[in-house]
């Protein structure tokens, strides 16, 4: 990021939550709000994703399950006990950050492929867990009628103000994300990535700081997923499935490693590509369906082109474009 | 429960048991010669089965088809490593883990457009009644399981103890650097050793798709059943990937027969992360300390 003018940023920057900020304005087509809204919640995961695995150089295969955790968490609080929204998404967000921590704690210690296989086993005792717990969960079911969100006599029932609350989140998230890797913990991060016993040697507590940072990525992947229980009103277990965490993965991977903008790029793209039939006006019916038939097969092979060709994805592309410089961070 | 019933229990345990151990060996093998843990061993499960039942379709005879699709399958792991994997041969574990997190994906994807969504059966290899042996039932495709089990750990064993070819693997297990100096073909090895990954993998699923049937999506589960099976015994050594599939079935099964049938999946991945957790170099493994 440092290659760029520090106010060309800035213009940029500015312009894009202009666009973003103003599509409740430009449009009122429900549908297509809804679609962006789910832009908005995939961004706030990715945040916290690319933090882990894009600064930090961890892998996660398991962050649908706490997407999930979160999503049932503030679904189950409101729906069954009436519990004010405000607090059922806090909780969500809470128990998505201490099952993060949970797991962290004892695997981060393991190596890379371990920590995948075990966050990859998480995801699926989740998986079952939300199936199995018909009590809470109500099973393949799933639960409904889950409230709008709500703040005292304050409802957020539109699908614009939905939108407007989702990415007002997102770009906290990004503000926040953007703070961290900028300061002193982000510095840590980047050592870790770059050589686990450099960053041991100059004095980074390795173990603390992976535990950390995954525990506030596992809470953004639980807080959207209260915020997408609300603005939905439905869950059920399929929508926290493992295809969805790869697929999270693959946004960031795609996006780019040691970079905030690249990562939200690519999930923006990669959520929109299962929409494609509502954002392109002309196109056919076939061919939306075949694009959508094929979205998990163009998902994977742009992430496998990805580490082999670009290996600091989309971020290192645009860097170099603009400074023509070798790129700094890629997977290693 | 009964003496039957509960043996009941330790043949389907022991049934499950070696097909998690087929997946298991697969995991070990491509570990033993790239460090690398492949993601996409439960599609190789996945196309065998899948394959097979293709094969079948097209009008070939059963025992052909089978063959077919362990070699299909074959074909499909050796491609995959020689296009996907060796370009980035040389980058660190996590780049190679999302190329074949990225692999499984793509198969798993194409595998649903080739053969349909629907669940496919395979006929068994032996018609006829189960035998009963001390009031326990045993399918007779359940002795194929064996059988075959039996046949790919000897010859594994084989391949490793008394062949050249067996002890470059083991040498690339030890040091890619040392090996290339001492006249392997480091490349070969690791491409052959995904090339026999996917042929146990695809040997699984094969056998044990007349018990089960078969569809495009069992490969993530059963990739993660063998990983945990793998991780059990210690990866890195065949024989331990046995008793590590052995044991997993077991503890399955009897899980079902005293806890639940519900939770026997979590039971496996529980275990799995404890193992992970406590112990993660398996039951008969040793502790290695990362190098330097």
């Amino acid at each position: 990021m440092g290659t760029v003018a520090p106010r060309i940023r800035v213009v940029l920057l500015a312009a894009a939550s202009l666009v973003i900020a103003s599509v409740p304005f430009l449009t009122d087509d429900r549908y297509l709000l809804k679609i962006l809204t789910f832009v908005g919640l995939n961004a706030i995961v990715v945040a916290g994703l690319a933090l882990l695995l894009g600064f930090a150089g961890q892998i996660s295969m398991g962050h649908a399950a706490f997407f999930g955790l979160g999503a049932y968490t503030s679904a189950y609080l409101t729906t069954a006990h009436e519990v004010p929204w405000l607090l059922a998404v806090a909780a969500g967000t809470l128990l998505a950050a201490t099952g993060g921590l949970l797991l962290a704690l004892p695997s981060l210690r393991l190596k890379g492929h371990y920590l995948a296989m075990a966050t990859l086993g998480f995801n699926e005792i989740m998986s079952v867990l939300f199936v199995e717990m018909r009590g809470i969960t109500g099973g393949n079911d799933g639960l409904s009628g889950i409230p709008f969100p709500s703040i005292g006599s304050l409802v957020i029932d539109s699908p614009a103000a939905i939108y407007i609350l989702v990415w007002a989140v997102a770009a906290l998230a990004f503000v926040g994300a953007a703070n961290l890797v900028r300061t002193r913990p982000g510095r840590a991060m980047r050592a870790l990535h770059g050589s686990e016993l450099g960053a041991l040697a100059s004095g980074v507590n390795t173990v603390g700081l992976k535990v950390q940072v995954f525990a506030v990525s596992a809470a953004l992947a639980g807080l959207a997923g209260a915020l997408y229980a609300h603005s939905v009103g439905f869950i059920s277990p399929s929508q926290f499935s493992l295809e969805f965490s790869i697929l999270l993965v693959a946004m960031v991977v795609v996006g780019g490693t040691g970079s905030l903008t690249g990562p939200f790029i690519a999930a923006v793209a990669l959520t929109l590509l299962q929409y494609v039939h509502a954002l392109i006006p002309g196109l056919s019916k076939d061919a939306a369906a075949l694009i959508q038939d094929w979205e998990v097969d163009i998902s994977g092979l742009v992430m496998i082109l990805t580490v082999i060709f670009v290996p600091g994805g989309l971020a290192a592309f645009l860097k170099r474009r603009r400074s023509g410089a070798g790129v700094e961070g890629e997977i290693a | 429960m009964g003496s039957a019933e509960l043996l009941q229990f330790a043949v389907a345990g022991l049934k499950n048991g070696s097909i998690y151990a087929l997946v298991a060996l697969g995991f070990t093998l491509v570990f033993g010669s790239t460090g690398i843990i492949n993601f996409a061993q439960g599609e190789f499960f996945m196309l065998g089965g899948m394959l097979a039942v293709f094969f079948v379709k097209l009008g070939l005879p059963l025992p052909l088809a089978v063959v077919a699709g362990v070699l299909a399958t074959a074909v499909v792991g050796l491609a995959f490593e020689r296009v996907a994997l060796r370009p980035r041969r040389d980058s660190g574990p996590l780049a190679l883990i999302i190329i074949t997190i990225g692999g499984s994906m793509v198969l798993r994807s194409l595998s649903r457009h080739a053969f349909g969504g629907n669940e496919l059966s395979l006929p068994a290899f032996t018609e006829g009644p189960s035998i009963v042996v001390a009031g326990a039932a045993i399918e007779r495709q359940a002795l194929w399981v064996w059988g075959l089990t039996i046949v790919a750990v000897a010859g594994l064993s084989w391949l490793y103890s008394k062949t050249k070819f067996g002890r470059s693997m083991r040498a690339c297990s030890l040091s890619h650097e040392a090996s290339r100096l001492m006249g392997i073909d480091t490349a070969r090895i690791v491409m052959v050793s995904f090339g026999l990954a996917a042929v146990l993998g695809a040997l699984a699923g094969v056998v044990v798709a007349p018990l089960t049937q078969t569809s495009f999506n069992v490969g993530a589960r059963i990739g993660l059943k063998g990983f945990a099976a793998a991780i059990l015994g210690g990866l890195g050594n065949p024989i331990a990937a046995v008793v590590g599939g052995l044991a997993l079935g077991l503890v399955e099964s009897m899980s079902i027969a005293f806890i639940s049938s519900t939770y026997k999946d979590v039971i496996a991945l529980v275990l799995l992360l404890v193992v992970l957790f406590v112990r993660p170099e398996g039951i008969l493994g040793r502790a290695t300390r990362e190098k330097v």
